[in-house]
């Protein structure tokens, strides 16, 4: 594999378990240990029951989901993603709960026929041997 | 009961605005001060008699430069010790909408008593380098769930409602064009524009390749250094002073937008907190938007301009792309909504909120020269409907 010159996620105590789950190729999403309700990325305090002590845990999905809206990106404000362009970013909505949102790219393509409502399924894109990024492709 | 309680009870009395230029040939700080000083004699005070200072010193650039007031962003404990004032009261706005927010903080000294004559500005900053990009190989913090995908910056935030709103309502973004080619012409016609007489074609407009799909380069305002400073007091104060007085009606802040992965607004909570803040304006202030003949909507992106249109009810949902295609906005056009007759931020440089204030203020003290109006309530709305703010301001104090 040769080194990534991409910004590479640095885990911390709230996003540990997730990142470690993708190097796994496994998407996770943080569930609060009170009400249940998932969230990304989770808060100090649960956005839905308002519990200071969420004790959230990050439980794996399927990485089905819809996309809600999407843009090429053709111009880079960040290292490692110039030979990529031009890049599809999908905004989708993960299957297992109303308005659960998350934006990665799209790696079919920037010829892939898109509009809202299409099915696409989580993707992993390896940066380094510990690191992979969530990415998502259409489901055909 | 007091229904409308901070109603027509401060105004606007005098302002000075600098050139606004694409890299200043002067420290920022020292044309906040001068900017200042031409405010305060506006106004018919002197420095000693203004005992407030307001504003919000954020610098929107995301290359993560280091900030030094005076010299990135001006605060208003900078610009009250560099003024050698004596204040009472000075504090910056934190909140969301920066200048729409500061204007209600000094609306609320005013009327406390905190403070006679308050001095609002806002600094715009135009740092050397690219103003977006960042060289960050590590991401800490919220970042790390968005830029290791690709995710980052301005234009791919505002490009995802914007292409939802195109795939939802069936619009095309040629229709962007009715509102980039309005803020420009108007924009053309402001003495301190750095788009002074300098119009954009349709042609033009069309031709510009996209950064962000469906955002292209013209769809955002351009970064600039400049400064705008306003001095406001009580309206009773306001009436023994040289220039006619604009009222502040009232003012209503975004509550705040649900939590979501950083730099991501769905066009749903655009649409929902939008109508929160609008809502809440109308009741704060008594107004309906039958009232309102002078409705300055924020673009600092374009598709902003749509999002307010409807949030404001100046047009249905969904149908703000085709209310502007047909000339719905033409400040030039008798019936149309003059929604951008200030220019704007596209039409104006990156100046977050100040020309629609501006605007504003100009037109209903009645000191906008050539470009004026017949109008009696304006609306100054700032950044997004669902992240942002919007002042009401009236001519009359009734």
């Amino acid at each position: 594999m040769t080194a990534t010159e991409r910004p590479l996620p640095v885990p911390d105590e709230s996003s540990a378990p997730y990142w470690a789950a993708t190097a796994r190729h496994v998407l996770t999403v943080a569930r609060c240990g009170q009400c249940g309700t998932l969230t990304l990325p989770p808060d100090i305090v649960c956005a839905a029951c308002g519990s200071t002590d969420p004790a959230f845990e990050f439980v794996p999905v399927s990485g089905r989901a819809e996309v809600r809206s999407w843009t090429v990106v053709r111009q880079a404000f960040l290292p490692g993603f110039d030979g990529d362009l031009p890049f599809v970013l999908v905004d989708v909505e993960l299957a297992e709960q109303a308005d659960l949102r998350l934006i990665g790219r799209l790696l079919d393509g920037v010829e892939a026929e898109l509009r809202g409502g299409a099915q696409v399924r989580v993707a992993y894109e390896d940066l380094t041997t510990e690191i992979s990024v969530p990415a998502f492709e259409l489901v055909r | 009961m007091i229904t409308h309680p901070m109603r027509n009870r401060v105004a606007v009395v005098g302002y000075a605005h600098s050139m606004i230029q694409r890299r200043g040939d002067r420290p920022i700080g020292a044309v906040a001060v001068d900017t200042a000083r031409a405010a305060i004699a506006d106004s018919g005070l002197t420095v000693d008699q203004v005992d407030g200072f307001v504003s919000s010193s954020l610098l929107p650039s995301a290359g993560g430069r280091q900030v030094v007031d005076g010299v990135s962003i001006v605060s208003s404990a900078w610009l009250a010790r560099s003024l050698g004032a004596s204040p009472r009261y000075v504090a910056g706005f934190d909140g969301i909408g920066q200048l729409s927010g500061s204007v209600g903080m000094a609306v609320n000294a005013v009327i406390s008593g905190a403070a006679d004559h308050v001095l609002v500005h806002r600094a715009l900053h135009n740092p050397v380098g690219s103003y977006h990009g960042n060289p960050m190989r590590e991401v800490h913090g919220a970042m790390q769930w968005t830029a290791p995908q690709g995710f980052f910056g301005p234009l791919a935030m505002i490009a995802l409602p914007y292409m939802e709103y195109l795939q939802r309502y069936g619009a095309r973004r040629e229709s962007m064009a009715a509102v980039v080619i309005e803020a420009r012409k108007n924009g053309a016609r402001i003495p301190w524009s750095y788009w002074r007489d300098r119009p954009l074609a349709v042609e033009q407009y069309l031709a510009e390749p996209t950064l962000a799909d469906p955002i292209c380069r013209l769809d955002c305002d351009i970064p600039v250094d400049g400064v705008a400073t306003f001095v406001l007091t009580s309206a009773e104060r306001a009436r023994d002073l040289p220039n006619r007085p604009v009222y502040v009606t009232g003012y209503a802040g975004s509550a705040g937008a649900p939590r979501r992965l950083p730099l991501h607004w769905p066009l749903d909570d655009v649409v929902s907190g939008g109508a929160d803040t609008v809502q809440r304006l109308w009741r704060q202030t008594g107004l309906t938007i039958a009232d309102v003949d002078l409705p300055q909507v924020y673009d600092g992106f374009s598709p902003f301009v749509w999002f307010w249109l409807e949030a404001l009810g100046l047009c249905p949902a969904g149908e703000a792309h085709g209310f502007v295609d047909s000339g719905g906005i033409d400040s030039d056009t008798p019936g149309a909504v003059p929604a951008l007759s200030g220019g704007g931020a596209l039409g104006n440089g990156r100046m977050h909120g100040v020309p629609q204030m501006l605007e504003c203020y100009l037109q209903l003290s009645r000191r906008a020269g050539n470009r004026q109006r017949d109008v009696s309530v304006g609306l100054a709305c700032q950044s997004a409907p669902h992240f942002g703010g919007v002042v009401a301001y009236s001519a009359e104090p009734s």
